[in-house]
């Protein structure tokens, strides 16, 4: 009795998460169509070889609208070596706030064993 | 990140003066220490020197990393031979990072296999509790950090790359898995670490790493020496890699094993593969993982829609291993993956095993979830 609450209990929890998760994703395809310029910068940021396209990027694609020229060759760079090093294992993560996004990179520091240079650019992408 | 040299925690100053106030001081230490004992001492010391490090500056504060809680859940149900297995899987992992060069970062790991028992009605099973790791890692520079504690034995890449549901592919263990990881996944000793770039076409990693044998469930770990190295390159999106092991107890028995991860640039296709050998047996895992982005239609779903193969054999070796299969086994399984997002995704594969033991399908349905909680000020623009 005690093993079908727990599986009745399991499935309401992931049926909640799946739902929330589904209207978010709605909610932000909605709001990244409204912005012609976010889809362009968006398509030319995806990545064909890996198909990851994800609309979290819209505010970081924003957001590159208003960055520097000069800072535009260690976005792409770090970009590229978020391709190449998160990809491997995993599906690259949306966006988290910056000083997560620093833990995080930390971790997959020693996890992954990124370099010292990957880590620096890595972190500068995401958290642009 | 930059690193900010001035603000190392080892930065001392120079002078140093008994003043007859200081002398009080450390007599009221020596004091102390005497009621509490050297060990109560440390401790203290220690605490006291954690929100001390935590409050160390950064050259940007926004980038200061903060302490999170993020793991993953999974609720995965499978058939095995016709046995209906339900398993809810949660894995927690804490992540402190202190000062500059510090972190601590723990995973547990809560599962339940429920099945059906006879005579009883629905699924009933035990939460089964186990320590992934609990270990302290000290990036003492470019090229090498340093972890203590209990940590996922580096052997081959499944174990300490590709375990987590929400990373897995495919959601049941490749047969070899179990070969040079010890009793639980895990080791309980020292290891030292690395990443760097060679030269500018390829990087090098490296683990090297001693566990100590230890009894106690569930942080249980074989006494073993070890270490893997790997080749990446970035230019062709490769990475080829060989693991070797020395186990100190029982056959003394050397173990090795090969593992290579290949993305074409131009089609969205991962392809990993793993060798192992030991004493208890050998075998190999092939993965090819397509996602369906090229198509020209559905575009929005099939970018999310993931096609998966793997392709294994196992073949038993002088000893029996525990948890490796009795007889010479192949098998071959094919899969969906659908990502709602990145961190959520739907997962089902069928999979048919061949054994002298006797022949299988196997099916598995679940549904993935990974999430991160910052336990603190995020520095979010808001």
């Amino acid at each position: 009795m005690k093993g079908n609450w727990m599986l009745f209990f399991c499935l309401a929890a992931m049926t909640f998460l799946a739902g929330t998760a589904v209207a978010q994703e709605r909610a932000k395809s909605e709001k990244s169509s409204k912005s012609s310029d976010d889809a362009q910068l968006l398509a030319a940021c995806s990545d064909p070889a890996n198909g990851n396209t994800w609309p979290q990027k819209t505010p970081r694609a924003s957001q590159a609208n208003h960055s520097t020229s000069s800072e535009q060759p260690e976005r792409a760079e770090g970009e590229q070596r978020f391709r190449e090093n998160c990809g491997r294992c995993h599906q690259p993560p949306h966006k988290f706030p910056p000083r997560v996004m620093a833990s995080a990179v930390r971790h997959m520091r020693v996890r992954a064993m990124l370099t010292d240079e990957d880590m620096r650019l890595i972190l500068k992408y995401m958290t642009q | 990140m930059q690193k900010n040299e001035t603000n190392l925690p080892f930065a001392v100053s120079h002078r140093f003066e008994v003043t007859p106030r200081l002398a009080r001081f450390l007599f009221s230490v020596v004091q102390f220490q005497a009621r509490i004992g050297l060990a109560g001492l440390v401790a203290i010391v220690g605490l006291a020197l954690v929100p001390a490090a935590l409050a160390q500056e950064t050259r940007d504060e926004d980038e200061k990393p903060v302490p999170i809680l993020q793991g993953s859940a999974g609720f995965i149900t499978s058939f095995d031979a016709g046995d209906a297995h339900v398993d809810p899987i949660a894995t927690p992992v804490v992540l402190v990072p202190v000062g500059e060069r510090w972190l601590f970062e723990s995973r547990a790991n809560f599962e339940t296999d429920m099945v059906q028992l006879p005579g009883r009605s629905g699924f009933h099973g035990q939460v089964e509790k186990q320590v992934d790791y609990a270990q302290l890692d000290f990036i003492a520079n470019k090229y090498a950090t340093i972890s203590v504690g209990r940590f996922l034995t580096p052997f081959g890449i499944y174990n300490e790359r590709l375990y987590p549901v929400w990373i897995r592919n495919l959601q049941s263990d490749p047969l070899i898995l179990p070969v040079g990881i010890g009793p639980s996944n895990s080791s309980t000793g020292v290891m030292v670490r690395g990443g760097f770039k060679a030269r500018p076409q390829f990087d090098i990693n490296y683990t090297v790493y001693f566990s100590t044998l230890l009894t106690t469930t569930p942080v249980d770990s074989d006494r073993f020496a070890g270490g893997r190295a790997g080749i990446f390159i970035p230019r062709a999106r490769l990475e080829i890699g060989g693991s070797f092991q020395h186990l100190l107890q029982q056959e003394r028995s050397n173990l090795f094993g090969f593992h290579a991860i290949w993305q074409p640039m131009a089609l969205p296709l991962d392809i990993r593969w793993e060798y192992a050998r030991s004493k208890r047996g050998s075998g190999y895992w092939l993965e090819p993982a397509y996602k369906l982005s090229q198509l020209p239609f559905l575009r929005n779903e099939m970018r999310r829609t993931q096609l998966v193969a793997r392709y294994q054999q196992f073949f038993t070796g002088q000893l029996a291993g525990d948890e490796l299969p009795p007889a010479n086994t192949k098998q071959f399984e094919f899969g969906v993956n659908y990502y709602f997002i990145d961190g959520l995704k739907f997962t089902t594969n069928y999979g048919r095993q061949f054994s002298s033991m006797g022949n299988k399908n196997i099916w598995t349905l679940g549904l993935t979830y990974r999430f991160v909680v910052p336990l603190g000020p995020d520095g979010g623009r808001r």
